[in-house]
């Protein structure tokens, strides 16, 4: 309940001041470009397969045009994410402000779950405002809705692994940058080490990275693994973040 | 209300606090006396749960702030020293906000409410950046008051401020203590403590040096300059409740140690001699130097 009245706050605040406003102009924009890209392959490919029926019917909305669109957002969800996160805490640890959670009547799991839920609802709404391309296919084709909503789900856990951790970073430092750099080196990292790895798909380095559990997401199929590996992935960035709040209290 | 046992913090090697010992009653004004670094800031921290002490304990209400600490923090209003405002909050929201943080059931209400204690009505629409340090600091003290705390721990609430702004914090702070609110303040201006105190701590280098904070109030120096003196004139103030001392320090200059306020009973006795100028000299303030002296 109290972890609502925070996440309500956070929400909020992402939208005075131009920032907020301006990374969804971003989404959209870029949303748009990338948009542009994957349709106009599709259709250039569509045109080539006119005389290869065999071909064309293998040519999938899903597979060959909603999966790389979901695949572009993915690394400007990567990038965007640990800018979102960067001030959760820090901003507060610099002007002081965190003293009144600290000492309001609220648990650490209440700072910590509403911190998160607040910045997730700011990248819901800017992963809804990339959605426009992807629901005008269904004007002119028949896209499969599943597809849509598992991309959708892909790019949402992801944002939320993402921010997890910006926010644990966020929490360690008032400074925004340092706590900037280092969520963006380390989601980099996780979501470069798996395209490294992509002929030994068990290895267990693949299987820390983002990449390897988004790929089926991105096609429809939501695989238990994948969406297990996600949410333990924030799990854990929450847990840690609390800790550190609680041993604010006892340095 | 408040009890303090042998309360101590560490910073490493820094001892901040050092087996702290006091309490205090419903209803009473404590003010928190101390230079810089004394342990002021830290004690009233560990009260408000924002800090673990190291050992010792505190209780509110008989509530122990370590292992109760969401039934403290509903009793307590706290005030930190830098004021914890979101700047690009406009001041209702945001006190709606620490309102339901503090679970106010009607959060409506009791804003409107406070804003209008605070003598906030009028810039309840502004962003908080954009408002003075004044009113900055008034709304701190909203923060700490929406929900009608029993408790009101404030670091030093009136720095920053001008004169008339720090009278009005004053008299609010008196009206509070009217209607039972048990206050805490840390602040320099001993001429506050003074004025709004029922009690003064002293605390020096993490230890209370002074918690009789009476004597200190009551201990009062009072210089005149006579035109006639004369021995009758000693005997008469001699004579005074209260006055238990007169130095002759020459020329018609003299000076009467008293316990309270014994201005008028002192200037009305000397008036037969041709008072010429009666002031206070040393009050808290040399009280204050002295103690902290002393322990240093």
């Amino acid at each position: 309940m109290k972890a609502l009245t925070i996440a309500r706050r956070e929400l909020h605040a992402a939208f005075t001041g131009a920032v907020g406003w301006l990374v969804l102009v971003g989404f959209g924009f870029l949303a748009g470009v990338f948009f542009q890209w994957v349709f106009t392959a599709y259709a250039e490919a569509s045109t080539e397969l006119v005389f290869d029926p065999y071909a064309a019917q293998q040519l999938d909305l899903g597979d060959h045009l909603l999966a790389p669109f979901f695949g572009d957002l993915a690394i400007i969800v990567v990038l965007a994410g640990p800018a979102l996160a960067m001030r959760l805490f820090s901003e507060e640890y610099r002007t002081r402000s965190f003293e009144l959670l600290l000492t309001s009547p609220v648990t650490t799991g209440d700072i910590v779950l509403g911190k998160f839920l607040g910045a997730l609802g700011f990248a819901a709404l800017a992963l809804a405002v990339t959605a426009v391309g992807p629901l005008s296919l269904f004007w002119f084709g028949d896209p499969d809705p599943g597809v849509l909503a598992s991309g959708y789900l892909g790019l949402t856990l992801l944002f939320g692994a993402v921010l997890a951790m910006g926010m644990c970073a966020s929490a360690w430092t008032e400074n925004q940058i340092v706590a900037l750099v280092t969520s963006f080196s380390a989601a980099l990292a996780l979501f470069i080490l798996g395209m490294f790895g992509m002929d030994d798909p068990d290895a267990w380095l693949v299987q820390l990275a983002f990449t390897g559990h988004l790929d089926d997401l991105f096609v429809g199929r939501v695989g238990l693994s994948d969406v297990t590996y996600f949410v333990a992935f924030i799990g854990f960035f929450l847990f840690a973040t609390a800790q550190r709040i609680e041993s604010l209290r006892w340095r | 209300m408040i009890r303090v046992e042998q309360l101590t913090k560490t910073y490493g090697p820094n001892r901040a606090v050092e087996g702290l010992n006091f309490h205090v009653d419903r209803g009473e004004v404590v003010g928190f006396l101390g230079p810089n670094g004394a342990g002021k800031s830290t004690t009233m921290r560990i009260l408000c749960g924002a800090l673990g002490a190291t050992s010792g304990r505190a209780t509110v209400d008989g509530h122990d702030v370590a292992e109760r600490p969401g039934q403290v923090k509903r009793l307590i209003g706290y005030l930190p020293e830098v004021p914890p405002l979101y700047s690009e909050m406009v001041v209702r929201d945001f006190l709606s906000f620490a309102a339901r943080l503090k679970g106010v059931a009607s959060v409506g209400p009791s804003v409107e409410d406070v804003l209008a204690r605070v003598g906030l009505s009028d810039v309840a629409g502004r962003l908080i950046g954009n408002l003075s340090k004044g009113y900055r600091q008034r709304v701190g003290i909203a923060q700490a008051l929406v929900h009608r705390p029993a408790v009101l721990v404030l670091d030093e609430p009136t720095s920053g401020l001008d004169p008339a702004q720090r009278v009005e914090i004053r008299d609010l702070l008196r009206d509070l203590s009217a209607g039972d609110t048990t206050v805490i303040l840390s602040t320099h201006v001993l001429a506050e403590v003074e004025a709004i105190c029922s009690r003064a701590i002293v605390i020096h280098k993490g230890r209370i040096v002074s918690d009789d904070a009476m004597a200190a109030r009551q201990a009062w120096q009072v210089r005149a300059i006579v035109a006639r003196p004369d021995d009758a004139l000693v005997a008469r103030w001699l004579s005074l409740a209260g006055v238990w001392g007169v130095d002759d320090l020459g020329g018609g200059r003299f000076r009467i140690r008293a316990e309270g306020d014994v201005r008028e009973v002192v200037a009305a006795a000397a008036a037969p001699s041709g008072l010429l100028e009666l002031s206070r000299e040393g009050s808290l303030e040399d009280v204050f130097l002295a103690l902290t002296a002393e322990a240093a």
